[in-house]
């Protein structure tokens, strides 16, 4: 046996995925649960569940400079901290160094990454919403980019599946434009959101529920029950939100035919121009800058919408000189995310005497409520609103006119009741928003870098107008003081929806995937991160991401073991 | 700008108060506090702004039934964050602003304010706070207003602020919506 071939038998799977975050976890999941022998590759490095968590049980005072970082370390993450929550001592190892993971922007994008085992899966906001079949229709309707190539009913089944398994908590409300997920039981809203509900259902008929989110509000699937300290973002000790680390991952692991692979920059897909199908992948080993060649017969690219296109792009072949599957010439375009940071806050003199006990992981949420029936405003598509009511805290004291003692006892009241939301909205697809590879600016391990030029557009800035009065005149109805508005939308990527840069559609002329997530000109490749959305809805998308890639997981294994890739 | 009569400032406080009093009787529990800064040995700060840190903080937040600043390590706190977390033109300002607090508080007393009785402490910081909040609005930003947010989030953060002073539970367990506020008993500390 001659080495080459020697080493190819060594580095050969069934399957490959990219990528270990929200949607990789469930790819390694799905295949390997189909019984495919997969290997399972993280740019960064392992993070195992709980005992990776260096943070995850630190009281407030076991926490120095009030969790700030210093200006040494903050020099490191000055795009990362655009967010304004990222980078605390308690979280920065969570997020890339922008000066290791530098990129270039024509306009201002803010690309908020985390490259380790389970990527933002970690750190991830935890809403789980489903699409509606209004949101598969829109694009058709309206005449808007390219049809998406599936609808709703091809979801739904994957949806459930994955719910099931991930832990969805939150209230049915047969709603067409949210259509319900298979729920754990909800949390409660507390009394002014409660009075704030039955204000809108009166007083607007629009329904104000509790946000649905992916935090068990009971032991699951042999994970704990949320203990409401709401420290998600450090890790959870209970496994009580759902992430690759505590969810998918280790029941891919429990198969056996998971081979997870850290520390693993995939350059490009290897692609054979006689079979005419990818081969493998190219990997840069990250701690020794060697390279390797990884060989299977399917491929998952879950490196997130961003380093999929990148990986993409940068697979350049005799067949795709522009990038692998890029003959439409859309890889790269398309790129959307949710424009938000607008509302309203406001203040309420009532239930003094009313408080709650624990810190709730989620808010409220108001589904989508304009543009429902045709379009009657001057923009097309949606927003949902987030939000919460809480008591002012001892912060109030700061600008209070006291001091000493009366000021300790001031405090140990708790202030008014409060209350804000901000509305997270849809971005059309545009073909002129993109990101596309530098050649000559290289990263450390030698990979060109992306450029983004990207920009929120009309449509959007039309819909922000509603998405802030709206709120304002909801919480005025409910009898609200002191409303004040706000409309900061910052850069696009802040929402870190980032999507659509290889997107779905039925001709290969005009969209990079097939129905089932395939590459058209490629089927052995399946892209089912963010890069596959046709459009982005107003929904938070990462339960999408999950249904997707389960469908398209169990789908390339069912053609692998007919032959058929 | 109109500079505010102390009484005046003091009675507007107590009207903001809720009516407190300022009885001598509530002004002697700070009598006996003094603050010490035996557990800190400050790296930054000399001694004379250890001195000022230390009795401000202590002004702001005193010891009486339940633990005040000092107790709580505020001053080292507030050292650690002008030492390691603000840029070079933030640590300056925040010196000056300490020195030219205490050049008025010489004018108007006669005498460092460390070296002032707590009472005096007490009289003076709580013009500058209401001067500071009147004055923020037009003059932006207020050296004795960021000081006060310091001495807050410090104490507040502190084992004994969060938990003696304020509520806290480290793992609430279950959440409840919408109870009495006497069943929580103070102010959530997170």
């Amino acid at each position: 046996m001659n080495l080459n071939v020697k080493a190819k038998k060594n580095n050969s799977y069934d399957a490959i995925v990219v990528g270990t975050g929200i949607s990789g976890g469930w790819a390694a999941k799905e295949l390997t649960e189909n019984g495919l022998n997969t290997l399972v590759l993280e740019r960064g490095r392992n993070v195992r569940h709980v005992e990776d968590y260096p943070t995850m049980l630190k009281k407030p005072w076991e926490i120095s400079h009030n969790d700030r970082v210093t200006p040494e370390v903050a020099e490191h993450y000055q795009k990362q901290m655009r967010t304004g929550y990222t980078i605390r001592q308690t979280t920065k190892h969570w997020w890339v160094r922008d000066t290791d993971q530098p990129y270039e922007e024509v306009k201002r994008f803010d690309w908020i990454r985390g490259y380790h085992v389970g990527g933002r899966s970690l750190m991830w906001g935890r809403h789980s919403y489903r699409l509606s079949p209004m949101d598969f229709e829109a694009n058709a309707k309206e005449g808007i980019a390219v049809d998406w190539p599936v609808r709703y009913d091809d979801l739904a089944p994957w949806y459930s599946h994955v719910e099931k398994f991930a832990g969805i908590s939150g209230e049915a409300l047969g709603l067409p434009q949210l259509p319900d997920s298979e729920f754990l039981p909800p949390w409660d809203l507390n009394c002014l959101e409660d009075h704030l509900k039955d204000s809108m259902a009166e007083k607007f008929n629009r329904v104000l529920t509790i946000g649905r989110v992916a935090n068990l509000s009971r032991a699951h699937n042999g994970r704990g029950s949320c203990l409401n300290r709401n420290l998600c973002m450090r890790g959870c000790p209970y496994g009580a939100y759902f992430s690759s680390n505590a969810s998918t991952l280790p029941a891919a692991e429990a198969t056996g035919n998971m081979t997870l692979r850290p520390h693993s920059i995939v350059d490009s897909v290897i692609y054979d121009e006689e079979l005419g199908k990818a081969t493998g992948v190219r990997v840069i080993d990250a701690e020794t800058m060697e390279t390797h060649e990884f060989y299977a017969n399917i491929i998952f690219l879950n490196a997130s919408c961003m380093n999929t296109t990148l990986i993409m792009l940068n697979s350049r072949s005799d067949r795709f000189p522009n990038g692998l599957g890029n003959d439409s010439g859309e890889l790269g375009h398309n790129v959307m995310d949710h424009h938000f940071r607008v509302g309203a806050n406001g203040e309420y003199d009532g239930f003094e005497d009313r408080y709650y006990w624990g810190r709730r992981p989620t808010g409220f949420y108001i589904p989508r409520f304009r543009n429902l029936n045709g379009n009657d405003r001057p923009y097309l598509r949606g927003f949902g609103y987030q939000g919460g009511a809480s008591r002012q805290g001892w912060q109030r004291g700061v600008r209070e006119l006291a001091i000493g003692k009366p000021l300790k006892e001031f405090i140990q009241t708790p202030g008014k009741w409060t209350m804000g939301m901000t509305a997270f909205g849809e971005m059309l697809p545009d073909h002129s928003n993109r990101v596309y590879l530098d050649h000559d600016k290289r990263d450390k391990w030698g990979q060109p870098t992306l450029v983004f030029d990207v920009e929120f557009k009309e449509n959007e800035f039309k819909m922000r107008e509603d998405m802030k009065n709206d709120a304002a005149e909801m919480l005025e109805a409910a009898g609200m003081k002191n409303v004040t508005t706000f409309d900061d939308p910052g850069g696009p990527g802040l929402g870190i929806h980032e999507m659509g840069t290889a997107r779905m559609g039925r001709d290969p002329k005009t969209s990079v995937l097939n129905k089932w997530n395939q590459v058209h000109s490629c089927k052995n490749v399946f892209v089912t991160d963010g890069a596959c959305m046709t459009s982005a809805a107003c929904q938070n998308p990462s339960l999408t991401y999950m249904a997707f890639t389960a469908r398209a997981a169990n789908y390339a294994a069912e053609e692998l073991k007919k032959g058929n890739l | 700008m109109e500079r505010i009569d102390r009484k005046e400032a003091i009675k507007r406080t107590a009207l903001l108060m809720g009516g407190v009093v300022f009885a001598p009787s509530i002004l002697g529990v700070l009598k006996g506090c003094t603050p010490s800064t035996d557990r800190w040995q400050p790296s930054l700060f000399n001694a004379k702004q250890a001195a000022l840190v230390t009795a401000l903080s202590e002004t702001i937040i005193p010891a009486g039934e339940t633990p005040g600043a000092t107790d709580a390590g505020v001053p080292g706190f507030i050292e650690s964050m002008v030492k390691d977390i603000y840029t070079e033109e933030q640590r300056d300002l925040f010196l000056e602003g300490l020195a030219s607090f205490n050049e008025v508080c010489e004018d108007e007393t006669g005498k460092s304010f460390d070296r002032l009785t707590s009472e005096e402490m007490f009289e003076f910081a709580s013009i500058k706070n209401v001067e500071a909040i009147e004055s923020e609005p037009l003059e932006g930003p207020q050296f004795f207003l960021l000081f006060k947010e310091l001495t807050m989030v410090g104490f507040f953060t502190s084992e004994p602020g969060a938990t003696q002073v304020l509520r806290y539970e480290d793992i609430p367990g279950i959440y409840q919506a919408c109870i009495p506020f006497e069943d929580v008993g103070r102010t959530w500390a997170t």
